[in-house]
């Protein structure tokens, strides 16, 4: 529906366009010469010439990384030696694989994230059918705190989380990187809103079908909300792929350590700034999730492009 | 109510509680349990590691009074959240209404101005450091090729923080424009039509129809961008450690010095408090003044 | 099968009177159609007795057994819903097999023979293996019926079924559908507000009306004598038009375009009532007929012609040939079919049953 404002708006300016420079061209009228062509393919998609050089910007970061990654030493900080590497180094990964255990960092991001993931999808499943289907005492109450949850994240309560994590004997273990985040008030909001777009005829039908509530959940309203569950499970995996300051806190241990833990580390004991192995390190932590990104790209962006609409 | 309409209704409340048990328990130990034991070490001396524990009433609230740096932190704070967020947020809405077409490579645009939401916080923060580099760095090289003045960036207390607000520009406005961008796509073309045969310009359409029509959407990206804007931690923990000067130390960092650092989680707490009191303050302001403004197509 | 009996029903939520005092009797191999206006406690009374709702007071028995808090799945009772509530997600056979699986211990081989029993019956055997949303609204309705009919329940409930089909189909499924219970015996409940719907269905039809029950009894029993003024004109069309008149000491019926002479014998007789006439029950005359009236509209449906004619204030529709129909704005003289239309309670609008000599 918005093709129609558009096309006008498109062919508009492309006639401006051209009366501009028919006044220029009344030698060769009879044949559009190509810079008249070129100029009105360029007033109608002048996004391009706006969003191309930004794209170039906003992507250098990365180009950056992954170029440094391939140089020599000496290259990065030599003013002289230009932006590309002379010749590819691809040197850089095996060092930076020798110099820290990777392969155990990436076990324990999986491990982790993995397990906040399922956790998280029991936990905000149940709640957000009682919240979405039941009614009982309090209900309003608790949804506000479910939902205040969401302004209280781990970077604003951190200090006294962690004194109760020490209490329980689980800093540097697995499960202190899990537990802080198995409720989730932002996942029980989206899923019960998901929940509510069930039409209540179809649980109607399954109760006479002689499904009970539980039954009701697993058998027709997880099936019909797939996609939401997706999409939360795409953000939450971004969030704790991603976390840095909470493993961070209750970690000590190699054994322990996820991926972004590990490359903070790296970035530590390379005082002297080895930027070519600290590059190819960043490489290698950012590579997976992007990876699966550029593969998913419908997917991911759908996911996140939908967190404010409904 | 008969007796048998008081079973079941009961049955169902004991299921809803029984639903909300799992979520309920992690939600109180790890979030609401941990917000009143803040408070209550606040009000006294607590050492990390240390089982004693002494009373000390509002002491450490007066010593914040007093403390200097508390609020240059506090300072620092909220200038960073008042300037990354606007100016995300202005960089996203511009970026959203020049995607906001059915040109060819749109999707392509929208992932390269996304992907930075995927990258970690530590790595995000270790090349900035080092594209910020004041020898060897390609920021310096580009504005010394632009034959701009270069600068210390990180190193110098006056442009250190506006680096990392420049750094979670990049980070997040994609991710903003990505929000907008589906609200700008459920604006009715009808209402652009109209006001083109009004004779009203880009601009004003821009400020008068799309903005008052996506009001509720920007609420939300501010609330978004005030929670991510949290993540200062990790940037700062990576790249300046708070300096230098303490130019760049934030709340969420002042609190991990005098908790981690200074051992002491008695004070570290209850500048952990003035951090709730802050965001609550800054989510109340933002309900009171935008909320309540923003225009609603219809319930949603 | 069974018989459906509802002992003064009642709803109520937060002591606002949704359904009140129902009580009714579905025999066996009984088509009983519940209809009235939206929000008159039909579709609530059939969700009581489906269980999917409580029922406040009263008593519900199917077949002998009292189920009144009974769960759904133990009334032996199977329900086609408006909006057919077919699960997205599976296709039409895991639909039809989804109940069989969770309330019976049929064998895999049984509940299979079921459903292509039923696919049979209802010719959807080619649509088996599609999902909901590949199927069109009238086959998505047969599946509907399927997954009732495999279950084969003592009671079948109807919720509204074809309003969501357009007119021909749902012609054609009205059909389908009283063939369905004729061959196959079936007792059922069946919740519209269409009343041709119940007109043409129903064995028996109920009407209700604010949360009560207004009259119960056979389709032409209804429609020629309505129990009051209600039922009257939301049953038949063209509606029944109303003659509010004033019943003097005399025992003349006086009205400003006419006058009629009332049997004396009945005591009690209120002052105001209504006179209440079919269009069939009228005819136009040459003469000066038992009342004037002046053609207001005139509408043509093909086989004839549906007259609006004003009678003092009221308006009453009036049957007529096509050709040579009275333009709007002409006199006409009106004659009553005297044995036929009937008389109401001016306040409360009951039915008087009494015969009226209607005099010039």
């Amino acid at each position: 529906m918005t093709d129609i404002v558009r096309n006008t708006q498109a062919a508009s300016t492309a006639t401006t366009a051209s009366t501009a420079t028919t006044a220029a061209n009344t030698v060769a009228a009879i044949v559009p010469s190509p810079f008249s062509v070129v100029l009105r393919w360029m007033s109608r998609r002048w996004q391009h010439f706006i969003l191309a050089p930004l794209v170039l910007l906003w992507l250098s970061p990365m180009i950056w990384i992954v170029l440094t990654s391939l140089k020599t030493k000496v290259e990065v900080f030599d003013p002289d030696a230009g932006i590309l590497p002379a010749v590819l180094n691809f040197a850089n990964y095996p060092a930076t694989l020798a110099v820290a255990p990777f392969g155990m960092y990436l076990v324990n991001s999986i491990l982790v994230t993995g397990s906040i993931l399922i956790a998280q999808l029991v936990t905000i499943t149940l709640a957000a059918y009682a919240f979405a289907r039941l009614e009982f005492p309090l209900k309003r109450f608790l949804f506000t705190l479910f939902l205040l949850q969401v302004m209280f994240p781990i970077y604003a309560i951190f200090l006294t989380n962690f004194v109760t994590l020490r209490e329980l004997g689980l800093i540097n273990t697995l499960p202190a990187m899990i537990v802080p985040f198995v409720a989730s008030g932002y996942g029980t909001f989206m899923l019960r809103q998901a929940f509510r777009q069930v039409p209540s005829e179809l649980s109607d039908a399954a109760r006479l079908d002689g499904c009970g509530h539980l039954a009701i959940l697993w058998h027709v309203y997880l099936p019909l909300v797939q996609p939401t569950l997706v999409a939360f499970g795409i953000i939450s995996v971004v969030t704790h792929w991603n976390d840095y300051m909470w493993p961070l806190l209750v970690t000590n241990s190699d054994s322990v350590r996820t991926l972004p833990i590990g490359l903070g580390l790296l970035a530590k004991s390379d005082s002297g700034a080895d930027w070519t192995r600290l590059m190819a390190g960043t490489t290698l932590v950012v590579s997976p999730l992007l990876l699966v990104f550029v593969i998913f790209q419908r997917r991911f962006i759908d996911s996140f492009m939908h967190t404010g609409v409904k | 109510m008969s007796h048998r309409f008081a079973t079941v209704w009961r049955k169902e409340v004991f299921l809803a509680y029984a639903l909300l048990l799992p979520s309920l328990i992690f939600l109180a130990a790890f979030t609401y349990w941990p917000i009143l034991r803040s408070f209550w070490f606040s009000l006294h001396d607590v050492a990390l590691g240390d089982p004693r524990i002494f009373w000390l009433g509002a002491e450490n609230y007066l010593r914040l009074l007093d403390d200097g740096l508390f609020w240059k932190v506090l300072g620092n704070t909220a200038f960073y959240t008042l300037t990354t967020i606007p100016l995300s947020i202005i960089v996203a809405l511009l970026l959203a209404v020049a995607m906001d077409s059915k040109l060819r490579g749109m999707a392509i645009y929208r992932s390269a101005f996304f992907y930075p939401v995927m990258i970690p916080s530590v790595a995000a923060g270790m090349v900035w450091v080092f594209l910020y580099a004041p020898g060897y760095g390609p920021i310096n090289e580009a504005l010394n090729f632009l034959g701009l003045p270069r600068l210390d960036w990180l190193y110098d207390s006056k442009w250190a923080l506006p680096a990392i607000i420049l750094m979670s520009i990049w980070k997040y406005s994609g991710y903003f424009m990505l929000i907008l961008l589906a609200a700008l796509k459920l604006v009715p073309s009808d209402l652009y039509e109209a006001a083109r045969l009004d004779g009203v310009g880009p601009v004003s359409r821009l400020l008068h129809i799309t903005v008052p029509l996506i009001s509720p959407t920007l609420y939300f990206v501010i609330v978004i961008g005030l929670l991510h804007s949290y993540q200062i931690f990790d940037y700062v923990y990576v790249m300046t450690q708070g300096g230098p000067a303490d130019s760049t130390n934030v709340l969420t960092f002042y609190i991990y010095q005098n908790g981690f650092q200074y051992q002491d989680i008695g004070y570290a707490s209850t500048i952990a408090n003035t951090l709730l009191i802050f965001v609550l303050g800054l989510i109340g302001l933002v309900a009171l003044t935008l909320g309540r403004r923003v225009h609603y197509m219809g319930e949603r | 099968m069974a018989t459906v009996t509802l002992q003064n029903i009642c709803k109520s939520y937060d002591k606002r009177d949704v359904v009140h005092d129902v009580s009714l009797t579905i025999e066996d191999r009984e088509f009983m159609v519940l209809v009235g206006p939206s929000g008159c406690g039909k579709s609530t009374t059939l969700r009581m007795v489906a269980g999917l709702e409580d029922i406040t007071a009263g008593q519900l028995v199917i077949d002998g057994v009292d189920v009144t808090h009974a769960a759904p799945q133990k009334r032996d009772i199977a329900m086609v819903f408006q909006s057919y509530a077919l699960y997205p997600h599976m296709t039409a056979y895991r639909n039809m097999a989804f109940g069989l699986m969770k309330t019976t211990k049929l064998s895999k081989a049984e509940i299979d023979s079921r459903i292509h029993e039923a696919a049979e019956i209802l010719n959807i055997n080619d649509l088996l293996d599609r999902r909901p949303k590949e199927l069109s609204g009238g086959e998505r309705q047969r599946v509907a019926i399927g997954r009732a009919l495999v279950r084969q329940p003592k009671v079948f409930l109807f919720d509204e079924p074809l309003s969501n089909l357009d007119a021909k189909l749902r012609n054609r499924m009205r059909g389908e559908l009283k063939r369905l219970h004729r061959e196959l015996g079936l007792t059922v409940i069946y919740v519209t507000h269409d009343q041709i719907e119940a007109m043409t269905l129903g064995t028996r039809v109920a009407m209700m009306s604010k949360g009560r029950l207004q009259q119960v009894g056979a389709p032409m029993d209804i429609y020629m004598h309505p129990a009051n003024t209600f039922v009257a004109t939301f049953i038949g069309s063209p509606e029944m038009g109303l003659i509010p008149c004033k019943a003097n000491g005399t025992g003349m019926l006086s009205h400003t375009a006419f006058q009629a002479g009332i049997d004396m014998g009945q005591a009690g007789l209120p002052d105001d009532l209504i006179l209440g006439v079919r269009a069939e029950e009228v005819s136009l005359t040459q003469g000066i007929g038992m009342a004037r009236g002046r053609v207001e509209r005139t509408e043509l449906i093909g086989a004839e012609a549906l007259l609006e004619v004003a009678v003092g204030d009221e308006r009453i529709t009036v049957r007529g040939a096509v050709a040579g129909a009275p333009e709007p704005g002409t006199e006409v003289g009106l004659d009553f079919d005297l044995s036929r239309v009937r008389l109401f309670h001016g306040k409360t609008g009951h039915a008087i049953d009494l015969q009226v000599d209607l005099q010039d």
